[in-house]
């Protein structure tokens, strides 16, 4: 298991990063989402031991991790990876050939991996002849040769398009399925990380938030008083009743569970009442379904498949969210 | 005009003729400059690599000196020189002073810092996330290193070929610690400076045309190196 204890990391003063506890347990499928500048990348860097955290320790498997062997055990994907000089096939051997694998197994292995990752005939091309799509399946190929016990990717579909995503996913899947690997996944893509996550960590202002991840939204509460106990907070084109004396940047969050979907608008007691369009109907678990909808920014309710049948809710259909002041939360 | 075309008359006759004494100057010159540059740049590009990836208590100020010593006069360079291996001199016993050997220390002492601080500055121009992924695919330090010079290597052969340079053009130096003795000493600059105050203007310009073909091979190498770094062979 990799595990941060005690995680405050600083950039100029600045923390970026606080963390209690942060564990990465052999053969989890972890997906950490957070709006940018929350702290995922540095969080994943850490993991990967490219940095040291300011204070605290990285443990692997109980050890407090001190020199940089531990670091073929752990392998980072980044956001936009970068290819070395030389072909894919020379970039997929450089892992390996670190590690002083024979040339035999060598060719073995890469091409296993690139004929999974569709790149077997990117395999003699060298990087400004791959598109950014290409140069990122490279790299997740380049690091599943090396066969780490923990993989770390910064948002790994970022320049892909919906079918790549999806087979990606699925060599991640049948990779966890031929050997124990712990992966742990940096995405802003709620969906993706709910149909292939076991694990959905949301990171904001470079901690675990208290709440589920999604309908996450960086804010700036207006000053001064608020009126009846309400604060009238802009998000997207909509503006958010929620009941807070806070004032400045803040996260705003309002829990899936407690939206309230229907078909026309409700008579109610709920302060936010937005009216628009499903844009996706997704399953998570079963008898559970996740609506989001556009309503002036995409929000995200849950509500069971019974729910659905019954308000007849299909993509692109109308639809009302309602949530009370109350169920806000500020932090 | 006619004592400038008799001038380049008398170059290209003795170029073509290929005499002893041009030759053997432009043969000395090829010498020193090699091994100045060889040494300068084995000990100055580590050093910027250094420089410029390691931290390290005094870094800054060993950038500010080895970026200060770029314009170091090479003239006051060899008197400084001239001091340690004259006779009374720390390193007299060598008996280094007046020889070829002299002049390679130098030019050594001159290419250094141009190696270190361009060096420092080529490595520093390297995107981080190469020296990252290579160490996050299981690089340690040295392979790590190996792989930024890689990204680098146009800047490095540009480092070396400046070094070079610097160091066949220099003649503060080698006029003070070789003492530009004929057969000896002698380098292409302190032949053209004596040369010319001889009034042997022909010669001069011989030596001055050899002097600028040999900036001109490296700078042409270097376009080559460029060239190929833009054109798709990255």
């Amino acid at each position: 298991m990799l595990e941060l204890v005690g995680v405050v990391h600083r950039y100029d003063g600045r923390v970026v990063l606080d963390l209690e506890r942060f564990q990465v347990p052999a053969g989890a499928a972890i997906a950490i989402v957070g709006p940018n500048g929350s702290g995922k990348s540095t969080l994943l860097r850490l993991l990967a031991l490219l940095e040291r955290p300011t204070q605290g320790e990285v443990r692997l498997d109980g050890a407090v991790v001190t020199g940089s062997a531990a670091r073929r055990r752990v392998t980072l994907v980044e956001q936009r990876p970068v290819l070395f000089h030389g072909t894919v096939r020379e970039n997929l051997e450089f892992g390996l050939q670190v590690r002083g694998t024979r040339r035999t197994v060598m060719n073995s292995v890469i091409d296993r991996v690139a004929g999974t990752l569709a790149i077997t005939t990117l395999l003699g091309r060298r990087r400004h002849e791959l598109s950014d799509g290409e140069v990122q399946r490279v790299a997740v190929a380049r690091a599943l040769v090396v066969e780490p016990d923990v993989l770390l990717l910064d948002e790994p579909t970022s320049s892909a398009d919906r079918a790549a995503a999806q087979m990606l996913y699925r060599v991640l899947a049948a990779e966890r399925a031929h050997r124990p690997l712990a992966i742990c996944l940096a995405s802003h893509q709620l969906e993706d990380a709910y149909r292939w996550a076991d694990d959905v960590r949301a990171l904001a202002e470079g901690k675990l938030a208290p709440v589920t991840p999604e309908n996450l939204f960086r804010v700036e509460l207006p000053p001064g008083e608020s009126h009846a106990g309400l604060k009238h907070v802009c998000v997207g084109s909509i503006e958010v009743a929620a009941a807070t004396d806070k004032t400045g940047p803040a996260i705003l969050a309002v829990p899936p569970t407690d939206i309230f979907v229907s078909r026309e608008p409700l008579a109610a007691s709920a302060r936010n009442v937005f009216s628009g369009r499903v844009t996706r109907l997704s399953h998570p678990r079963p008898g559970v379904v996740h609506v989001a909808a556009d309503v002036g920014v995409e929000l995200v309710a849950v509500i069971t498949e019974e729910a659905v049948r019954d308000l007849g809710l299909v993509p692109g259909g109308p639809v009302v969210f309602s949530f009370k002041a109350s169920a806000v939360r500020v932090f | 005009m006619d004592f400038l075309a008799e001038g380049f008359r008398r170059a290209f006759a003795l170029l073509l003729s290929a005499d002893a004494e041009v030759y053997g100057i432009a043969r000395l010159t090829l010498k020193i400059g090699f091994l100045a540059t060889v040494v300068a740049c084995g000990l100055g590009i580590p050093a910027g690599f250094v420089l410029a990836t390691k931290p390290f208590w005094g870094r800054r100020a060993a950038l500010t000196v080895v970026n200060t010593a770029l314009a170091f006069p090479t003239v006051v360079l060899g008197l400084l020189l001239y001091g340690l291996l004259s006779r009374r001199g720390p390193l007299g016993g060598l008996g280094w002073l007046y020889t070829w050997q002299a002049i390679v220390v130098g030019d050594i002492l001159l290419a250094f810092p141009i190696a270190a601080a361009l060096a420092a500055a080529a490595v520093q121009g390297v995107d981080p996330r190469f020296r990252r992924t290579a160490e996050t695919l299981g690089a340690g330090r040295w392979r790590a290193a190996w792989t930024v010079a890689r990204e680098a290597r146009f800047a490095l052969a540009a480092v070396i070929t400046t070094a070079f340079g610097h160091v066949v053009a220099e003649i503060g130096s080698a006029m003070t610690v070789g003492g530009n003795i004929r057969g000896q000493t002698r380098t292409l600059t302190t032949a053209v400076a004596l040369y010319t105050s001889q009034g042997d203007f022909g010669l001069a310009l011989a030596l001055g045309l050899i002097l600028l073909l040999l900036a001109l091979l490296v700078n042409v190498a270097l376009q080559a190196l460029q060239g190929r770094g833009t054109v798709g062979n990255a």
